[in-house]
């Protein structure tokens, strides 16, 4: 299905610009017409997968890249990086809390997807 | 941006209270564990948390409250969660920790 639109954000893997995320994250899934308790689930979501890129990074001068996917039944959020380190994201995440929440708010998420461009994948439908 | 955090406490006979304010993410979260875990450390009450001006927590903030629960209980005192914002208690929910915390 094709997509109507696509808003790309990079950010440095840097704390600080994880809230310009969830702003991001925000305005997209309001301007998609979610309810205003499914934009602040998909904001949740997208601030998890941040944190987690920004805690396995280990160089803030990198980047990483949100590219959000507005199709017309579905939003998908893809997270990238040409970090080598931060593949598999939640592979040792300790407490699990962060993957507790973005598989509780999202419909699917792709976590270690094999020969991807992207590291997740998660998707939001309507 | 507004990822502010704001960190009161008060202490009384009875109870340690703490007030947050903002957000908790992982840019405040170093900040905000910091004083938490001071206010466990000295203190030998039960501790409540006022959260009615807190905006936003995620994994990294609800990490923080299981952290200082064990130390908390260590001392064979409690925390209590009040005013939760139904955003935030929903996180505690799906989390499944509202049943590890009193929240009201």
């Amino acid at each position: 299905m094709e997509s109507h639109d696509r808003i790309t954000i990079t950010l440095p893997c840097k704390a600080e610009y994880v809230s310009v995320a969830r702003l991001t994250a925000s305005g997209v899934a309001n301007r998609a017409g979610f309810d205003i308790d499914t934009v602040e689930d998909i904001k949740v979501s997208v601030s998890e997968v941040c944190s987690r890129i920004i805690g396995v990074a280990e160089n803030s001068s990198k980047l990483y890249v949100i590219e959000f996917g507005l199709f017309t039944d579905k939003l998908v959020v893809n997270f990238s990086s040409d970090i080598k380190k931060v593949d598999c994201i939640f592979q040792n995440d300790e407490d699990g809390l962060g993957m507790s929440i973005i598989n509780a708010f999202m419909d699917s998420v792709e976590y270690c997807p094999e020969n991807k461009s992207y590291m997740l994948s998660m998707t939001k439908k309507f | 941006m507004s990822s502010e955090l704001v960190f009161r406490e008060e202490f009384s006979e009875n109870a340690a209270k703490v007030m947050v304010s903002g957000e908790v993410d992982i840019y405040t979260a170093q900040l905000f564990k910091e004083k938490l875990y001071h206010t466990v450390d000295k203190s030998d009450t039960d501790l409540v948390i006022d959260c009615s001006n807190l905006n936003y927590i995620d994994s990294t903030g609800l990490g923080i409250f299981v952290g200082a629960l064990k130390k908390i209980k260590q001392k064979g005192k409690n925390i209590f969660i009040e005013n939760v914002r139904d955003n935030i208690r929903k996180l505690f929910v799906i989390t499944g920790l509202d049943k590890l915390f009193i929240l009201h």
